[in-house]
């Protein structure tokens, strides 16, 4: 055979060769830019924290360290804190069994209003719990002067009911995905070999939804201690760590015990958030194959129908009243004691300027959020470089860590140049997408694997370069998945709290600060209203979000997160 | 064993009055396409489908009312439904630890269920180091712990490859045999319905077609559904010409000239029927046969060599025709487009058309 000639690329003049360049190498070049910002914006913040703690004029320390372990005080609040954390993961995951339970395998009459109530705190900031709470028991509450209670809500039990309400959500959507992904099969073989319905819980039913359960649990569990607003507006003298932070920063301006704090309160949520990664890689019981077959509604006996159902019913009255309370003492004086219908607290004007100021900022979180998130998606599902799986990592972990924390870090690392941004709007929004990048990233990675990689080696193999492809191809593809993260950006960006009540200056209040506020200083009327506000934009997000996930058929409610405060 | 049972989902009916007798120690097929209804008759029996009406009964006694846990029959699953996180022996000494066995009486249980599924020293292994057909041995053995009087396997070798689910019908078949265990098999897969079964009970869109055994269903379909529906099948319409009663011989006029048949029932001139023609039973030669009865000239369209036999494409008249050579280095491969000559046997099922 004849020696075959090499066919050589024409050579071409240096702009084109740099065109070459990028068009090869745009994926590395968008992978260092997008880990430079999550350094700068993320891991940046987080080492401030850490260094603060350690570092004293006269070099590296431990004594900060040793305060806090010496003073009994800061020491309660870090047992209060797992303590709370503990009691809450147990209720909530009992709770949310309970509703799962029922809604998937109780009776059908029972399922769609049951699963609608267990969602409904989805709507809402988390801290609605705590101002429902203080109408109900506070010290002017109803329940408190209708039945003379002594007992004062402002405390321990209070914060964990404010925050097992507020996380039922989440606890009940992670168990009833994995009850609808349990062969109903295994249970009716249990139950065909003669099993009690008791037994078959307690046999086949837990044991095989024990992974699911124990991430579930693991995910409220970093939720709830990371939690700031219901622990400091209901924590009265009860130190946590979480708000204890915030007095220490804002109260007391000692920054170095604030960090200290944060590092600890970090610390569990960085082992949990490791545990949870390796659960979801790691050995799982695989529910033997076939399809799915659909559950049908089977006789429940009474030793579990009962129980469950007063469990459920309970939890969901008082989520119902919980609501209704807060929406009545929107339109009154002072619910309790003033009883009389006004429109001041809807009308507000502090609140409404808030509102419109929460808005604003997270318009433009969400935007950036959104493209930043839906680069990430691609960087990480398409790329091919080592680091990879580091970038998702990191992504992904804003959501883990506690918003206090990152207050505080934005807080430390952007006060002095070279990027000073506190006092202005942008570190507000900022802090907000990169806290909230996660739900941009994940609705990107799993649009972008729903797409073949094929079809874009098809757009490649007839010539069009990277540029093009991305441009023609990918981008019109991901879309839906950039508004599905625009929209979740927005929605959590404008009811989360425990972040940017550091980072907001004087002049300029958010809502979710606003509220804080106003519920500190008794403020009821304005804090209910207020709230209500924030829950009709949320409600008004998901419908357009439900929208887009019939027109376009890409379900973005999979990636349904808690909201994070 | 059952009586006119009635299924609605919603508005749709998806049993529409099925009674059927099933005689102890015998093995029933349901059998038909997808979404005939035959799985939901078997949960039905099994008792996890509730239904609107009817009745199910079990040695003369009503058992609808009853939870499955409380009838005799036991179920095994299309998927198996095996416990993943219980060992083998902990998978089928399940109902056993709540029926309060003793332990050495549930060892000794498991043990012979091991040996008769051919499993021995397997007891300890978990449910995902087994092979497909071993989850399915297990699943066999988990089902008949408790004796059941009725077995019900739902479509239990479809998950299985296909030389395996041969060895496995075999077995099944032999252990079903042996314990003489009444046995309500479903499957969509006529073939192993016809190589496994007492009696075949052909279903669609919720209306049993036919029940009767291997043999009567291939070669007595009573309807065209059925028909086609066991193996291919060559259909001509025609009309009753003459009917002779000795020697016992109707005559039918059809679009490619007379046929004689052997009428398996009355027939009277002018009937219009269908001939229900099998491939295999069709002959083919290249020169036309001394004895003259059912005799058609014929052009071969495609001819296939598949090995055990050859399939070809005959065109007669204008009617295309499916004929299958099972013995082809006897006959001989024919070419395309080569002329030849058909017999139609004269004891061919017919059908009367309304």
């Amino acid at each position: 055979m004849a020696k075959a000639e090499i066919l050589s690329i024409p050579q071409r003049n240096l702009w084109e060769k740099i065109k070459t360049f990028i068009n090869a190498e745009l994926i590395h070049i968008l992978a260092a830019i997008l880990f430079l910002l999550l350094a700068i914006f993320l891991l940046y913040p987080i080492l401030a924290v850490l260094i603060k703690s350690i570092k004293s004029p006269d070099g590296l320390t431990l004594s900060y360290y040793a305060k806090f372990f010496v003073k009994g005080y800061y020491f309660q609040s870090l047992l209060n804190t797992l303590m709370l954390g503990f009691i809450n993961t147990v209720v909530c995951l009992t709770v949310g069994f309970c509703m799962a339970y029922l809604t998937t395998r109780g009776p059908l009459s029972l399922r769609k209003p049951l699963k609608f109530i267990a969602m409904m705190p989805l709507i809402a900031p988390p801290y609605l719990f705590a101002i429902s709470l203080i109408i109900l028991f506070g010290r002017n509450g109803i329940l408190t002067m209708a039945l003379g209670l002594k007992w004062s809500i402002y405390g321990f039990s209070g914060v964990v009911i404010a925050q097992t309400l507020a996380f039922i959500p989440l606890a009940y959507l992670m168990i009833e995905n994995t009850l609808m992904s349990l062969n109903p099969n295994l249970e009716e073989s249990a139950y065909d070999l003669g099993a009690s319905e008791t037994r078959i819980i307690r046999t086949i039913t837990i044991p095989l939804l024990a992974p699911g359960i124990l991430k579930a649990g693991l995910l409220v569990f970093v939720m709830t201690i990371a939690e700031f607003g219901n622990a400091a507006i209901l924590g009265g003298r009860t130190p946590f760590l979480a708000p204890d932070t915030y007095q220490m920063i804002i109260g007391e301006a000692d920054f170095e015990m604030g960090s200290v704090l944060s590092v600890i309160l970090i610390i569990p949520c960085i082992i949990i958030f490791f545990l949870h990664s390796y659960l979801l890689t790691g050995k799982k019981f695989t529910t033997i194959g076939g399809k799915p077959v659909a559950s049908e509604p089977r006789k429940m006996t009474p030793l579990v129908k009962i129980p469950f159902l007063i469990i459920s019913c309970l939890a969901g009255l008082v989520i119902l009243i919980s609501f209704g309370v807060v929406f009545i003492s929107s339109f009154t004086r002072l619910l309790g004691v003033k009883n009389e219908i006004v429109f001041s607290h809807i009308l507000n004007f502090d609140s409404n300027r808030a509102i419109y100021n929460s808005i604003q900022v997270s318009l433009i979180a969400a935007f950036i959020g959104a493209i930043i998130g839906t680069l990430l998606a691609y960087v990480i599902v398409r790329g091919k470089f080592f680091g990879r799986t580091f970038i998702e990592m990191v992504s992904l972990s804003g959501f883990a860590l506690p918003g206090t924390v990152i207050g505080i870090g934005y807080l430390l690392a952007f006060n002095t140049p070279p990027i000073k941004l506190t006092g202005g709007i942008m570190i507000l929004a900022l802090n907000c997408v990169f806290r909230f990048l996660a739900v941009g990233v994940e609705a990107g990675i799993s649009k972008l694997h729903q797409i073949n990689i094929e079809i874009e080696e098809a757009s490649a193999d007839l010539g069009a370069n990277f540029m093009t492809t991305f441009y023609k191809i990918v981008l019109p593809i991901m879309f839906p998945a950039f508004i599905a993260g625009f929209i979740y950006t927005f929605m959590t960006a404008i009811v989360s709290l425990s972040a940017v009540v550091f980072l907001v200056s004087p002049g300029f209040e958010l809502a979710a600060v606003k509220i804080f506020d106003a519920a500190a200083y008794g403020e009821i009327g304005i804090a209910s209203a207020t709230t209500m506000k924030l829950v009709v934009i949320v409600i008004f997000c998901m419908v357009i979000l439900n929208y887009i996930t019939k027109k376009t058929g890409f379900d973005v409610s999979q990636k349904k997160r808690s909201v994070t405060v | 064993m059952l009586n006119d049972i009635h299924k609605f989902y919603d508005r749709l009916e998806v049993l529409k009055g099925i009674s059927l007798d099933v005689t102890k120690g015998e093995l029933v097929t349901f059998v038909g396409p997808s979404g005939c209804g035959k799985t939901t008759l078997l949960r039905v029996i099994g008792g996890f489908t509730p239904f609107d009406s009817g009745e199910v009964i079990l040695d003369g006694q009503r058992i609808d009312h009853l939870p499955p846990n409380l009838r005799d029959t036991r179920i095994c699953f299309q998927n198996y439904a095996l416990f993943p996180h219980m060992t083998v022996a902990e998978n089928i000494s399940y109902g056993l630890k709540i029926k309060k066995w003793k332990k050495n009486k549930i060892q000794e249980r498991v043990e012979e269920l091991l040996r008769l599924v051919k499993l021995e020293g397997l007891g300890g292994r978990m449910i995902d180091k087994l092979s497909g057909g071993q989850q399915q041995r297990v699943a066999v053995a988990r089902a008949l712990s408790l004796e059941p009087k009725v077995l019900l396997l739902d479509e239990p070798l479809s998950n299985l490859d296909a030389n395996l689910r041969l060895t496995m019908r075999g077995e099944i078949r032999k252990l079903q045999e042996r314990l003489k265990i009444t046995t309500i098999f479903v499957t969509h897969d006529q073939f192993e319905a016809m190589s496994i079964s007492d009696r075949i009970v052909v279903m669609k869109e919720g209306v049993i077609q036919q029940i009767g055994s291997p043999i009567e269903i291939y070669e007595r379909p009573e309807n065209e559904f059925i028909a086609s529906f066991v193996g291919y099948v060559n259909f001509l319409d025609g009309v009753v010409e003459r009917v002779d009663l000795r020697p016992d011989m109707a005559t039918v006029s059809t679009p490619v000239g007379e046929i004689n048949f052997v009428p398996e029932r009355n027939f009277n001139v002018g009937d219009k029927v269908k001939l229900v023609i099998r491939p295999e039973t069709i002959n083919m030669s290249r020169s036309e046969p001394a004895n003259g009865d059912n005799i058609l000239q014929g052009e071969v369209e495609i001819g296939m060599y598949v090995g055990s036999l050859a399939k070809y494409t005959v065109q007669v008249k204008g009617e295309r025709m499916i004929i299958d050579q099972t013995n082809p280095r006897e006959t001989g491969i024919f070419k395309e487009n080569e002329k030849i000559y058909l017999t139609i046997p004269k004891n061919i099922h017919v059908l009367r058309k309304n």
